[in-house]
């Protein structure tokens, strides 16, 4: 078809806006590439590279080697067959508004049929671009979007301009805002806010030349790794190191054009406060970079990123001034401290009665008291002193009723920890305390003492005993409660503890704090928690077969978890050995020949030595005796799990023998049940260990 | 150096600024409020009955749970907000803002001016907006927000609100660090000069001891009970509604839940049935507001 030559141009667009929220400016970037994608495919218009652009306020996408032309298209119709009446060819012809010198007649191999056969010539490109802004702009998806002054079309704040250029042109037309309210599309923009200047836009492989003049840089990445740079040479002068928060940086590239990093001071009379409350006051009011000295102590200077080009007097007034908005909020701060060191754990409590934890579960000051109890059996899994850890579970959320933590939700836990202190709870309840909301998902560390893991791990097995008890289990995607990170966080605390303990055992003290609870219910909990492991397990690479083997054991929900985690990872670590191979042969075509007889309809197993016929079966009948004496010393004994799967794997020799001299199938139907039975004997002994049918070969 | 503005020039300029701009400059509404959006000026009148309102306007607001008893250098019980409403929402109603900033001495070339997020809600009036927090030199002086909702209520055409807090904006001009060290009135001291502690600390540790331990929450409970009552009584007869005087209970009523809510009378479960109260008498306002 392509016997004319691609006439293809660069197009750029650019969406400018008042300032655009942080955190949606890079998935905006994503979702535009997307849709302009989207509706060049669709409208059969082909494209080369897509670069995009992201900032406050200019939203922009180059798109290189943009067909000119929309390829022509060819559309058939098929109408009756040729011989068709003329009832039915007329009506063909009229619902297409054609004569019949329009329509062919083609051979298909289902006979001849008339054809209508519509080419349509491809439009110009600048022709369908208005209709595809228009399309994309009024589907674009933003978390949150407004309307303004009289518009229907809803953008993340007022959208002012759109540039828009084809091959350095203006591409003719506008958007429909609503309300007779339009934009024109126009070859110009704005540079930095500072100067606001209106500036034309010839070349489209100026545009950021341009506009880096005017002061705007606008690929993301470039102004991210200026900020990186500048903090460096920042850092390196003044002999101090960050404390490294990718998400802050990404934030501050969100909200500046320009990027001009400049160093602070923080008043002496603050150093005495907590380095987290600093930081957290520093990073969540104003977006400022907390730093260390050389000894990793907080120090007192904070680092932030202001939106101009340098300019010494401006400067030095600018960081006058952040340096005054700082110190307010450090005396806020200040305040809180002060006033939360004249209260005691006792008055936060009593306020904490009249806190809801969720409806229907009572107070916070209940969820405490719910994690005592349940802290009589855990304490002891995890070693710890039982009155320090009743100590801790009381006094768990009582900072989340302090005026700091009222202001700085994210340091709950730390608060207590240094308010306990102080007020000299014994250290280990501290420590507790501090640790507890650990781990905050998969990437962050569990707590490092083992009052905190126990602590943590209470706390999250009461909520979600309590939530799956009110029926609030997460459904599909859905998990508004963060129930499945609650879980996971039990999971790598048991892992990170070495916690033997199992499921049942797990919830048995929580569940007792509730009445009526179904025996569904609690299997659904500690699946749940089961699932996590898969999860966790899974992404340490261990192949899925191997895993279900295990977790789909019957009495899984009573085996001890180190057992459960070492089970899959020896038989992990054992999969591809020749020896296991052989095993998982010999015990497929066990099975396979167990399934398809009648053996589960046996009324009993007993086996009768006296029907052996060779001593082969004597044999296989010794190795269920030595396996029974394995699987006594070994199933629920940490330590030997490699010892059962060895003895597992070991049968492959007694099997095969068996196999290659017996033939099972003999007329004696007591010789043949009793064979039977010594194979159900055998296979009931092996799948303890894992249901090994699952594995693939 | 020119004198740094009086904290009562930068309320002159602002008027004066706003009123060239086409607005009408209105005066403080005169019952307790929180915020000056709870003004009738511009919970109602965004709603109509005219397409354009431009209205500006100082207002003093009530905070109780903020009081400090004057010991805080930034927190009051007792505050300023200058407002200014313009529906619908003007094109360059950025640049108008920022030019505001010049007439009140801030020269927005010798500043870090940043729009940052920050969405404004207020749940007791059923009202929503997208906007930012406007920071000069990392210090917030402004809240700005385009109007989506008032009383559950589509706003349409949607209105801009601009609110300059104006003790942190003048400490900003001024340099001052503490509120009470602020010149109200640009005159000497030893001319009789005032400074904002010589006209409110007095008030502020009074208002304080009244806010957190004098207040009568029985006679309080009572107060929100008769608002309420009065305000749903104005707006029963179909044929005779009283939107404004109404709103008027809806806006006692709010008051008296922050001093309850100050007095530590309110449990978080009750909470938010206060506020749902409050927000159906909002409602019910605004509703009869737009059927007149």
């Amino acid at each position: 078809m392509e016997n004319y030559k691609r006439l293809t141009g660069d197009l750029l667009v650019e969406f400018f806006s008042e300032e655009i929220p942080a955190r949606m400016q890079f998935q905006s970037g994503v979702h535009l590439e997307e849709s302009f994608k989207k509706a060049f495919d669709k409208k059969d218009i082909r494209f080369g590279e897509i670069e995009i652009f992201t900032g406050p306020r200019h939203l922009a996408i180059i798109i290189k080697q943009l067909d000119l032309k929309q390829q022509d298209q060819i559309i058939e119709k098929r109408g009756p067959r040729f011989d068709a009446n003329e009832k039915a060819l007329n009506g063909f012809l009229n619902s297409n508004d054609i004569c019949l010198i329009d329509t062919e007649i083609k051979d298909t191999k289902n006979g001849k049929f008339h054809f209508y056969i519509k080419k349509i010539k491809g439009l110009e490109t600048k022709k369908i671009i208005p209709e595809i802004i228009h399309e994309i702009i009024y589907g674009f998806v933003w978390s949150k979007s407004q309307r303004w002054g009289g518009t229907e079309l809803r953008w993340a704040r007022p959208l002012r301009n759109i540039l828009l250029l084809l091959n350095d042109k203006v591409v003719e037309g506008d958007l429909e805002l609503g309300n007779s309210e339009v934009i024109k599309f126009t070859n110009y923009t704005y540079g930095h806010r500072h100067y606001d200047k209106k500036i034309k836009i010839d070349y489209i492989s100026d545009y950021q030349k341009i506009l880096l003049q005017n002061y705007v840089i606008l690929n993301r990445e470039d102004r991210k790794h200026k900020i990186s740079n500048d903090l460096k040479i920042l850092l390196t002068k003044n002999k101090l190191s960050l404390m490294d928060d990718p998400i802050l940086l990404e934030e501050v590239t969100g909200l500046v054009e320009f990027p001009n990093v400049m160093l602070g001071s923080i008043s002496d009379e603050f150093m005495s406060l907590p380095p987290e409350v600093l930081s957290t006051a520093m990073k969540v009011h104003q977006k400022y970079f907390s730093t260390t000295d050389s000894k990793n102590n907080l120090a007192p200077n904070f680092i932030f990123v202001a939106n101009s080009l340098s300019d010494t007097k401006r400067d030095a007034t600018v960081v006058e001034g952040n340096e005054r908005v700082l110190k307010a909020r450090l005396s806020d701060a200040n305040f809180f401290w002060k006033s939360d060191l004249s209260k005691t754990f006792e008055y936060w409590n009593d306020k904490l009665k009249n806190v809801v934890f969720y409806e229907g579960l009572g107070s916070v000051y209940d969820k405490t008291l719910r994690m005592s109890e349940i802290s009589k059996y855990i304490a002891k899994v995890f070693n710890v002193n039982s009155s320090f850890a009743s100590q801790a579970a009381l006094l768990s959320k009582a900072d989340l009723a302090s005026e700091m933590v009222g202001e700085f939700p994210e340091l709950q836990g730390v608060m207590g920890g240094y308010y306990s202190k102080l007020i000299g709870y014994n250290n280990e309840v501290s420590n507790a305390l501090t640790e507890h909301y650990k781990p905050k998902g998969v990437l962050d560390s569990i707590p490092k003492t083992n009052i905190g893991g126990m602590l943590s791990i209470i706390d999250k097995i009461d909520t979600l005993t309590c939530f799956f008890v009110i029926g609030k289990k997460p459904t599909g995607s859905k998990d508004p409660l963060a129930l499945r990170r609650s879980a996971l966080g039990i999971v790598q605390i048991m892992i990170g503890f070495n916690i033997n303990i199992t499921m049942y055992e797990l919830f048995s003290n929580s569940l007792n704090l509730h009445n009526n609870v179904s025996k569904a219910l609690k299997i659904e909990l500690m699946d749940f928690i089961l699932d996590r492991l898969r999860i966790i397990l899974k992404a340490e690479g261990i192949k899925l077969d191997v895993i279900e083997s295990i977790l789909t054991l019957s009495i899984i929900h009573n085996l001890p978890f180190q057992i459960i985690y070492k089970r899959i990872t020896a038989l992990n670590e054992t999969r591809n050995t020749e020896n296991f191979k052989l095993f998982l042969v010999n015990f497929k075509r066990l099975n396979n020949i167990l399934k398809s007889s009648d053996v589960l309809s046996f009324s009993n197993f007993d086996i009768n030595i006296n029907l052996f016929q060779s001593p082969i079966e004597t044999k296989l009948f010794q190795a269920i005796n030595d396996l029974k004496k394995v699987i006594k010393i070994s199933e629920f004994e940490l330590n030997n799990q490699e010892v059962f799967l060895k003895a597992i794997k070991e049968l492959q020799i007694p099997i095969n023998l068996f196999f290659e001299s017996i033939i099972v199938n003999v007329e004696n139907k007591e010789i043949k049940d009793n064979r039977l039975k010594l194979m159900f004997r055998l296979k009931e002994l092996i799948i303890k260990y894992s249901n090994f049918d699952i594995i693939e070969d | 150096m020119n004198k740094k503005l009086s904290f009562q020039n930068i309320i002159l300029n602002l008027q004066s600024y706003w009123a060239d701009c086409g607005c009408a400059l209105l005066q403080p509404y005169d019952t307790e409020i929180g915020a000056g959006t709870f003004h009738p000026a511009t919970v109602l009148r965004v709603l109509g009955p005219e397409p354009i309102w431009k209205a500006a306007y100082l207002q003093p607001c009530r905070r109780p749970t903020d009081g400090r008893y004057g010991e805080n250098p930034n927190r009051l019980q007792h505050y300023y907000q200058f407002q200014v409403i313009i529906q619908p929402s003007p094109n360059d109603i950025q640049n108008l803002y920022l030019s505001s900033l010049n007439a009140i001495g801030l020269n927005t070339k010798d500043h870090d001016i940043r729009f940052v997020e920050d969405d404004w809600e207020s749940p007791s009036l059923g009202a929503s907006g997208l906007g930012w927090e406007v920071w000069c030199d990392g210090m917030e002086i402004t809240q700005f927000t385009y109007f989506q909702q008032v009383g559950g209520i589509e706003v349409k055409p949607v209105a801009s609100e601009i609110t300059y807090g104006l003790e942190r904006l003048a400490m900003f001009i001024q340099k001052v660090e503490n509120v009470y060290d602020l010149d109200w009135d640009g005159v000497e001291k030893n001319q009789g000069g005032k400074t904002y502690g010589d006209i409110f600390l007095q008030s502020e540790k009074e208002f304080s001891a009244y806010n957190f331990e004098r207040s009568d929450s029985s006679i309080l409970l009572k107060h929100f009970v008769d608002a309420e009552y009065e305000c749903n009584s104005l707006l029963s007869d179909n044929q005779n509604l009283l939107p404004l005087p109404a709103y008027d209970q809806c806006m006692k009523a709010s008051h008296i839940f922050n001093l309850l809510d100050a007095r530590g009378m309110i449990s978080v479960s009750e909470r938010q049935a206060y506020i749902l109260r409050v927000r159906q008498m909002a409602r019910s306002c605004c509703l009869a507001w737009m059927e007149k």
